[in-house]
């Protein structure tokens, strides 16, 4: 499935940008968090440092600039400066218990982590060590001792860590992706079944189970309209069959006397007269009858075809001798063009000859002044289609009028009465050409004669050589 | 001829008007023992009793179909069957043909073309040796004999050959008719004409060689240009 790589694509595109927007996110966060939380007010050893730089003055009398003195009680620290024999030389709001000589035990051990529990830093001074304290658990301290080769290659490290990351989310989203994929491709093969008309049942599972209940729901309302339809369609198809069988009984009493009447020789010439007449109209309901049902049953696809393999142009000739046959009035003249005899359709013989006869008397039907009738076939390679052309060069229509010629006599779409013949005989070669896979297309114009299209799907080489 | 007037048929219909009607065209046509049953099992016991010659079925009956009488029929007998039917369905013809029914009539229909089709039944299953004859037919001064193969003309004998005597015959089963070159093709190679075109020309021109007084100004086996042949015959 196409779509499906597609879908799985734009998903990895997202998750993988969605991703790195967080990771930045993060490390934007963190950041201001950092900024904020850490550099509030100056940092202990940043204190210290000034603590060291403001001390001046001698033994016992150190000084400290206002600057020092002040960030110092605004954080709440003591100071001292411890010599270098270990005593305290100078003190700032010392506690009490502290002011007592170091050892170098002693300052190795606070200068680490803490002295008496005061997070303590230290900082060098020309005469010793510059201490700073803050109050107890107000600061926590941490050593960090790293071998130099280890942090040398902390950056790469890092990449790769960020690499990992994205290969992860890849791989993660590649997989709920795929997943989501298994649970709706059955979903989408239900839609496009749909589409086609055919009856569709998925298994209601995974988070999209009340979609596939309703599809589900969808194809069951679909296939009970369509059995609806087509049980309409039957019925109606059944009725028209029903009615011609049952005109047909009695009609085949009135065909057989009239014609016992006409053929009886002791009977006077003008009563057999009549009587032939009436043989005559009673043949004409016959075929009337028989049309009706023919065109009903196309109509609704009920018609069975007896489709094999033939040449558009042995049927259109065979068309034109019978019409010629049956004796073709001298005011047509019927010209045969035939094209390349080597294509073949899937055809009903019957039904074809049928159209073409009935094209042919519609051309004659509509000039009884006489015309010049023509049929054409031939192929075309483009579309595959066999194509066979009935025209005449009579009175015409005008165009507005020819899709009223396809439509069924009395149908409601119908805007204009027909004018003459029973009006079959274009509807039903329209519908012929259609059970063929095919179409009928008329073009016409007053005065300049009339032309019917038959196009018809062509065999391909391969079903050409089925036996 | 009138050995065949004496056989009795059997006409199975569920309209009695029908079947009067009927009736009243053989006993025209000059059939003397004609039997009637409106249904499936009145048949059958006539069937049984007087063993009639050829039955006329009906295909919608009170109590069942006429395929499942013929069957029935055709455990008891062999007669020749006909079938009548309202239902002009190509299906129904087929399944009729298929069960073995000799014919098969659409009604409604012209009396003539029954007594026809019937009588061509009786002959064919009651008139033994009549090994169906090829035709003899005359072409101005020329005897075109099928059966023998030859035609005739000044005391010579001129020979046909196979496809020739096909091809002659196919002319004077539709003569005064277009006969398109696909027929002939049929008729003579069992194919179409797709193919043929070349070898069914020299064909012609050789049946003209023999029966054309002039071959290059055809008068019998004419020429329709696009469509096919045409054989004129003049009626006697």
């Amino acid at each position: 499935m196409e779509g499906t790589s597609r879908i799985i694509k734009r998903f990895v595109h997202a998750t993988i940008l969605i991703s790195l927007l967080l990771l930045a996110l993060n490390a934007v966060v963190l950041l201001i968090w950092i900024g904020s939380g850490i550099s509030d007010g100056a940092s202990p050893s940043a204190v210290v440092h000034f603590v060291s730089d403001d001390l001046h003055g001698k033994r016992d009398a150190y000084a400290i600039a206002p600057r020092s003195q002040q960030l110092l009680e605004q954080n709440g620290a003591w100071a001292m400066l411890i010599d270098s024999k270990g005593y305290v030389a100078w003190k700032f709001q010392l506690p009490a218990e502290l002011e007592r000589p170091y050892s170098l035990a002693d300052v190795a051990k606070f200068s680490r982590s803490f002295l008496d529990d005061y997070p303590v830093f230290t900082w060098e001074h020309p005469d010793g060590l510059v201490v700073v304290g803050y109050r107890k658990g107000s600061y926590a301290k941490y050593q960090h001792i790293l071998p130099v080769g280890w942090v040398e290659n902390l950056p790469e490290k890092a990449f790769f860590l960020l690499a990992g990351n994205i290969v992860l989310a890849l791989l993660l989203s590649l997989f709920i992706g795929s997943r989501l994929i298994a649970s709706i491709r059955p979903l989408t093969s239900g839609i496009q079944a749909l589409g086609a008309d055919k009856p569709v049942q998925i298994e209601p599972k995974g988070v999209l189970a009340n979609l596939a209940v309703s599809i589900n729901h969808v194809s069951a309302l679909l296939q009970q309209k369509n059995a609806a339809l087509k049980a309409r369609d039957e019925a109606r198809s059944n009725w028209i069959s029903g009615v011609s069988h049952d005109i047909r009984t009695p009609l085949s009493m009135l065909l057989g006397y009239a014609s016992d009447i006409a053929d009886s020789p002791e009977l006077p010439a003008e009563q057999r007269r009549l009587a032939a007449i009436m043989r005559q109209q009673a043949e004409r309901i016959r075929s009337l009858v028989s049309d009706l049902n023919l065109v009903s049953m196309l109509e609704y696809e009920m018609q069975p075809l007896g489709k094999k393999p033939l040449r558009l142009s042995a049927v259109a000739r065979q068309a034109a001798s019978e019409l010629l046959n049956n004796g073709l009035d001298e005011r047509y003249q019927l010209e045969v063009e035939l094209g390349d005899e080597s294509p073949q359709i899937d055809g009903d013989e019957r039904l074809l000859l049928r159209a073409l006869a009935n094209l042919l008397q519609n051309s004659i039907d509509h000039n009884p002044a006489g015309c010049q009738l023509r049929i054409q076939t031939f192929f075309d390679p483009g579309n595959q289609a066999c194509h066979v052309v009935v025209s005449d060069n009579g009175n015409g229509i005008s165009p507005d009028e020819l899709p009223d010629l396809l439509e069924l006599p009395y149908a409601s779409k119908r805007k204009r009465p027909r004018q003459n013949g029973h009006g079959f005989g274009l509807p039903m070669a329209e519908r012929i050409a259609k059970a063929h896979g095919g179409k009928l297309s008329l073009s016409s114009e007053v005065g300049k004669g009339f032309c019917a299209s038959m196009e018809l799907p062509a065999l391909s080489q391969k079903e050409k050589s089925k036996p | 001829m009138d050995e065949l007037k004496q056989k009795k048929l059997l006409i199975v219909d569920d309209e009695p008007e029908i079947r009067k009607m009927i009736e009243h065209f053989l006993r025209k046509e000059g059939f003397m023992r004609i039997y009637q049953a409106g249904d499936c099992r009145e048949a059958l016991e006539l069937c049984r009793s007087i063993q009639p010659d050829l039955a006329i079925l009906d295909v919608m009956l009170p109590d069942g179909d006429g395929f499942s009488l013929l069957q029935a029929i055709r455990h008891i007998s062999n007669l020749p069957v006909l079938f009548l039917s309202a239902k002009g369905q190509d299906e129904d013809r087929i399944l009729g043909l298929g069960l073995g029914a000799d014919d098969y009539i659409v009604k409604p229909f012209l009396p003539r073309e029954l007594v026809l089709r019937l009588t061509a039944i009786l002959r064919r299953v009651y008139i033994p040796h009549t090994p169906e004859k090829r035709p003899v037919f005359q072409l101005d001064d020329r005897l075109i004999d099928l059966e023998a193969g030859t035609i005739r003309h000044d005391g010579t004998n001129i020979p046909l050959t196979a496809k020739e005597i096909a091809l002659l015959g196919k002319f004077y089963e539709n003569h005064n008719r277009i006969v398109t070159s696909d027929a002939l093709c049929q008729a003579a190679w069992g194919d179409d004409y797709y193919g043929y075109e070349n070898t069914l020309m020299v064909h012609i021109r050789r049946i003209r060689e023999k029966i054309e007084a002039n071959p290059s100004r055809p008068a019998h086996l004419l020429t329709v240009r696009g469509l096919g042949y045409k054989l004129i015959v003049k009626e006697e």
